[in-house]
């Protein structure tokens, strides 16, 4: 089998079948306009039976299908001595001569482009190819024949890091960072092009990517990452110190910081900071849609607001409620508002809050208006949920704001009272959620440590804004209707960070998903193997899931 | 004599039934649904694994029988019984669906 097919296509290109077979191409095979189409429905069917199914071909030398099964396109060939077909479903040219299928890079490339026209013309994505070496890669493959294959056995990718004093936090937070499937794919594909050559030091970007150099190199003495430490104090003043910090915190800390740093190199400029297509935002953001519903017109407003993470409350939560609901008033002009569901108003003070003991669950004052929000929160009704999904669920109930806050209606131009909802626009390739561990009300701290159960595996249909019911009068979500056949929206769970001990001083662990279902424990520079039973029965904090189904840009 | 007549319908009806999946077969190609169709079925198929499993043994049989003595027809002989086992219910559902919604808008039918 080769790559210029046989003799017989040969003679046939010589002999001006190209252009014949772009026209077969293009009327019969993949049809790039409707008048194409339509010839295709009228005249595509086998011309003694006058079936239609599968591997119907057609005679590259004159007008005519027949069907393969039942040999119609055989007897054609061999009467006719027209030796060439094209199967109308698949594209490949039969020789009835050789007997079978024959490949042609010429031809293949003609069908190529016109597959691309196809589904243009249908608004189609286009087509898959599988990757095929180029000449370059191809050289570059024969000068380096050391092939890795990784299988169960191998520990690929795995390496502990050493505790800098504290540094728990960080480090949970880097192995998560390290097993994201796509980030991984990100640094591995050596995506990052720093603009600031001279200051590659400064770059948490090219950091993160030295670390993915280091996991990957094979070296099974634990990493010091220090100088990555480093850069995360000179750029995240709040966490600077050896005091213990909030996994959480450094985790909004560092995308904030890699958000920047890319942006920075990448020059984009800051005019529209919400259609960032920085590494960070195409993986971590997702749309938080807020719908608040006017109790008087049913007038609702609707605002979108980019999101990074999704803080989930695990207390009663009816303390919260009035608290609530950052800036929906001004619903147009609120998008780059950070909201936080905190009672003591923490906002712009986290600069010199190290001295903080564990953690300060909210993120604020670095999450100024050009990174997407976090620690959005709601929590209606009064009960502790005991799972990720009754969590999502309360998360995404309609709640009633109460006559204590009231919002000032754009429609009836006075204030009332109202619900809000929040809805999942857009989700994230990865999504991470934050169960909120640490209590924070005024007078008292409190960790939480029930259990909350998690999937290995989550749907997130029931959560998104077009599960919502449309009608605005009681804004439920509807589960029940919502079909569970697609798997568009399915997640699956690849690293899990804890925290053990109390809110004064604990110490943070986590488990990494590194092949499809073998699970590590990663608690500073010891790894071991772990079961997915054993991930599912700790006490999470944060959650890390990954899009089952990535959608072609 | 009765016998007859249902054979007759019965023929009749096929012949009907066979009309119709014309019919619908020239709709489905004239508005590039089934183009569409394809191309989700093709999504389905990657997403579930049956792509990566019918690959594996596709290359096991040729393995197994040696490049040079193996044609694409030996190939969808051996392989079609097992392509079309593996495909999962959900899947031939989603589409079944998808084609019902197809035809219910298409009036003129």
């Amino acid at each position: 089998m080769s790559s210029t097919g046989c003799q017989h296509l040969q003679a046939y290109k010589a002999a001006g079948g190209k252009e014949t077979f772009r026209i077969i191409y293009s009327y019969f095979v993949a049809c790039s306009s409707a008048d194409a189409r339509h010839k295709k429905a009228q005249i595509c069917k086998c011309v003694v039976c006058g079936d239609y199914r599968p591997r119907l071909h057609a005679c590259l030398s004159c007008i005519y299908f027949g069907c393969y099964d039942k040999k119609h396109i055989h007897q054609h060939a061999e009467e006719n001595k027209h030796h060439l077909a094209i199967d109308v479903s698949y594209g490949i040219i039969y020789c009835f001569v050789c007997g079978d299928y024959v490949y042609d890079s010429e031809l293949e490339e003609l069908a190529r482009a016109q597959c691309h026209r196809a589904s243009a013309s249908l608004g189609l994505k286009q087509k898959f190819f599988p990757w095929e070496p180029s000449e370059e890669e191809l050289i570059l493959l024969r000068c380096n024949p050391k092939r890795r294959r990784v299988t169960e056995a191998s520990h690929i990718g795995l390496r502990g890091l050493i505790n800098l004093g504290n540094t728990c936090f960080m480090n949970c937070i880097l192995q998560s960072l390290a097993h994201t499937p796509i980030l991984r794919d990100y640094f591995m594909a050596d995506q990052h092009a720093c603009q600031a050559t001279d200051e590659s030091q400064q770059c948490l970007v090219c950091e993160m990517a030295r670390l993915y150099q280091e996991f990957y190199s094979g070296s099974r003495t634990p990493y010091i990452p220090y100088r990555l430490l480093h850069l995360v104090w000179t750029n995240a003043r709040h966490l600077a110190g050896y005091e213990q910090q909030d996994a959480h915190e450094f985790l909004i800390a560092a995308l904030d910081v890699l958000h920047r740093h890319c942006k920075e190199m990448n020059g984009i400029s800051d005019s529209n900071p919400h259609h960032c297509n920085c590494i960070i935002d195409r993986i971590f953001t997702g749309g938080l849609q807020s719908d608040v519903t006017c109790k008087r017109c049913n007038n609702v407003s609707t605002t979108i607001d980019p999101i990074w993470d999704i803080s989930l409350d695990l207390g009663p939560g009816s303390i919260h409620s009035s608290h609530l609901l950052p800036s929906a008033t001004a619903a147009a002009s609120t998008a780059q508002t950070p909201s936080t569901g905190n009672t003591g108003a923490n906002n712009g003070s986290s600069g010199n809050s190290s001295s903080a003991p564990s953690s300060l669950p909210f993120a604020s004052a670095d999450i100024t208006t050009h990174s997407p929000s976090t620690s959005f929160t709601n929590s209606p009704g009064n009960y502790e949920p005991t799972s990720l999904v009754e969590c999502l669920k309360r998360f995404t109930k309609t709640e009633h704001l109460g006559n204590s806050a009231k919002i000032k209606c754009s429609k009836c131009h006075s204030y009332q009272e109202s619900t809000k909802q929040l809805t999942m626009k857009k989700l994230p390739i990865v999504a991470c959620f934050h169960l909120k561990r640490f209590e924070h009300s005024t007078g008292y701290h409190k960790k939480i440590s029930t259990f909350v159960s998690f999937p290995e595996e989550l749907d997130m249909t029931p959560f998104m804004s077009s599960a919502r019911c449309s009608n605005g009068f009681n804004g439920q979500v509807l589960r029940s209707r919502i079909p569970t056949l697609t798997c568009d929206n399915k997640y699956s769970l690849f690293a899990v960070v804890n925290h053990y001990g109390t809110i004064e001083s604990g110490h943070y662990t986590c488990y990494i998903r590194s092949l499809k279902e073998q699970w590590y424990r990663c608690e500073d520079h010891l790894i071991k193997r772990a079961t997915a039973g054993e991930v599912l029965n700790s006490e999470g904090y944060l959650l890390f899931y990954h899009k089952q189904v990535l959608e072609y840009d | 004599m009765t016998i007859l007549v249902f054979i007759q319908s019965l023929q009749e009806r096929k012949l009907k039934d066979a009309q119709m999946r014309a019919t619908i077969n020239q709709k489905l190609v004239e508005t590039g649904e089934r183009e569409r169709l394809k191309e989700l079925l093709r999504a389905r198929l990657i997403e579930c694994g049956w792509r990566d499993e019918l690959k594996a043994y596709c290359k096991e049989i040729v393995q197994q029988k040696g490049l040079e003595h193996i044609t694409v027809d030996d190939l969808v002989t051996e392989m079609t019984p097992r392509g079309r086992s593996l495909v999962p219910d959900e899947v031939k559902k989603e589409l079944l669906q998808r084609i019902r919604t197809f035809l219910a808008q298409q009036s003129n039918m």
